[in-house]
């Protein structure tokens, strides 16, 4: 009898406990989904939402002005076959192949000069970033005017006339030149964060075995700076793949020839100056499923290697 | 050859080596600021490498006065800036809260889109967008050009959910005991305790908004809603071949930022190893 009294007591103040835990949880449910109302809105609206508008503008046809018309595959059928799209993804991939080895290998350079402790570095270091912080587009619009032929600086100093931009084979390297000198100072600053954080006894440890600074640089600085060499490399061909702003400024309407029409730049013209926003779109949609795919191929070649532990 | 004398060869090549770094980094600033200073006379008539003789605030004047206009595009780039700036932190705090200190169903698939979609490209975006916000009826309005942004950045998110889920828990439970309720706990004590990482994505944030151009160059039209990127570009390519005054254009739309960094170069130079931002 005592026995049940007490088991049903505290049963009851049980039962009690875990209703005001669940109130408990269900404000805090209420809470949290308030906090993330305006995200939410923000992210599903401006992020999510034009993913699926751009799967269906792809299947359509829209001018800007008339009503949309639905185009079934035909704007795949024309993006694919017309060689325009296929060119502008060739362009942009030499332009990647032109800016990422140079960018990282200079950055690194760079970093190592500037970790050899001498008096002035961490000054040179903030210089180099200064382009960084500046808007691509007027940064163009800068070199637009160094790099013109009969007015221009560049030109002045080295005394000849050379058409940096005008000439269909000197214009893509002139843009990739320009979005390296933009970079280089961003990609230093993390080859800079990264060598500085490797452990100095590792060093020392090197210097009595015999190692030359060529064979640190080699066998010990550079597979330890892996991950920081993935992150710079991963971050520079994706922003590189989107590259726009810059080009508009440099070259507009793809440039001599069409020699710099790249995939950004496609996509933009296609819409709002061919007004074919059906096509614009597979082209956009392509785009994205390419991005996606060198992300993941990144990350999966990167993460076979080895990296190292230093947390003992 | 000694050891240290090999050393000190080393040092100085270095030393040449980045200093040529530092010139060619520099130059071109320079270069459009000297650009900017001359007049077009002088501009037509001398190297382009000549120094500024008289140094004469012409160009500056004449954009700014009545032909030109570039007060709109300056003044509009501000208040569209500080309107996303308020927005993004805001909401981004609170969101980051949530998914840092609070217990509910769906967070870890929430967190995960959320993520996700900063694997988005702003190129992808841009053209659906531009339908959406035709269909509503807002292209070429001061709403479009803040509302993409104003609701929080999943980037900033990521980097306050890491933050907030480093501050003791005791900070918070001590305010909670004092009656606070979570608007308050969040801004007598996560807000104060977490001015690094505000600061950090104040500075992100300013910078690429104010850089932005993709976005204004699709949504606008005509001279009223022009942001300064905006406005240099069309410049550019009306007065193509007049330098100086182009010049003084990228300069107006350089310096701001110029200051800000040099202002807070220590923590920009932070921020950027810290966040990667972009």
């Amino acid at each position: 009898m005592v026995a049940d009294t007490a088991q049903s007591s505290a049963a009851r103040s049980s039962t009690a406990s875990s209703d005001a835990a669940a109130r408990r949880r269900r404000r805090e449910t209420g809470t949290a989904y308030a906090l993330l109302a305006p995200s939410l809105f923000g992210i599903t609206t401006f992020l999510v939402l034009p993913i699926l508008v751009v799967v269906w503008l792809s299947l359509n046809r829209w001018d800007l002005i008339s009503p949309v018309q639905f185009a079934g595959l035909d704007n795949f059928r024309q993006v694919l076959s017309d060689g325009q799209f296929a060119r502008s993804l060739l362009i942009t991939a030499v332009f990647v192949v032109l800016v990422i080895p140079l960018q990282t290998g200079l950055g690194l350079f760079a970093a190592t000069l500037l970790t050899r402790g001498l008096p002035g570095s961490s000054v040179l270091r903030v210089l180099y970033v200064l382009p960084w912080i500046c808007a691509p587009l007027v940064l163009g619009v800068v070199w637009r005017w160094i790099l013109s032929p009969t007015d221009g600086a560049l030109n002045a100093l080295i005394g000849r006339r050379i058409e940096w931009l005008a000439d269909p084979a000197l214009a893509l390297p002139s843009v990739a030149a320009v979005t390296i000198w933009t970079q280089v100072g961003y990609v230093t600053l993390f080859f800079v964060a990264g060598l500085t954080s490797i452990p100095t006894h590792l060093l020392e440890a090197a210097r009595i075995d015999g190692a030359n600074a060529w064979q640190t640089f080699w066998r010990i600085k550079l597979p330890l700076l892996r991950p920081t060499t993935f992150f710079v490399l991963v971050t520079g061909v994706i922003s590189s793949f989107q590259v726009f702003d810059s080009i508009y400024a440099l070259t507009p309407q793809g440039g001599p020839q069409g020699v710099t029409d790249v995939v950004a730049g496609r996509i933009y013209y296609q819409a709002f100056q061919s007004r074919q926003i059906g096509q614009a779109a597979v082209m956009a949609l392509l785009l994205f499923v390419l991005l996606v795919v060198i992300t993941v191929v990144q990350q999966r070649w990167f993460s076979r290697r080895t990296t190292y532990d230093l947390s003992t | 050859m000694s050891a240290s004398l090999r050393r000190r060869v080393a040092d100085l090549a270095a030393y040449l080596l980045l200093l040529v770094g530092a010139v060619v980094t520099v130059a071109p600033f320079l270069l459009s600021l000297m650009t900017a200073l001359k007049s077009p006379q002088q501009f037509a008539s001398q190297t382009p490498l000549s120094p500024p003789a008289p140094v004469t605030l012409s160009n500056f004047t004449e954009l700014f006065g009545g032909r030109y206009d570039f007060v709109s595009p300056v003044v509009v780039t501000a208040q569209v800036v500080a309107v996303v700036l308020v927005g993004q932190l805001a909401f981004s705090v609170l969101a980051a809260y949530a998914f840092a200190r609070l217990r509910f169903p769906g967070r870890e698939v929430l967190f995960w889109v959320y993520l996700a979609t900063l694997m988005v490209p702003a190129v992808v975006t841009i053209i659906p967008l531009y339908a959406m916000f035709t269909a509503a009826g807002l292209r070429n309005t001061f709403w479009a050009l803040v509302l993409p942004q104003v609701f929080g950045s999943p980037y900033a998110i990521f980097l306050l959910r890491e933050y907030f889920r480093g501050i003791p828990e005791d900070l918070v439970s001590a305010a909670r005991l004092d009656g606070c309720n979570t608007l308050q706990v969040l801004w007598h004590v996560v807000v104060p305790v977490s001015r690094p990482i505000l600061a950090t994505l104040t500075i992100i944030t300013v910078v690429s908004h104010w850089n932005n151009f993709l976005w204004p160059l699709v949504i606008t039209s005509g001279p009223k809603w022009q942001t300064l990127t905006l406005a240099t570009a069309n410049l550019q390519s009306q007065y193509n071949g007049n330098w100086t005054l182009v010049m003084a254009a990228t300069t107006v739309a350089i310096v701001p930022l110029l200051l800000l960094f040099l202002v807070f170069q220590r923590h920009v130079v932070r921020s950027i190893t810290i966040t990667g931002f972009k």
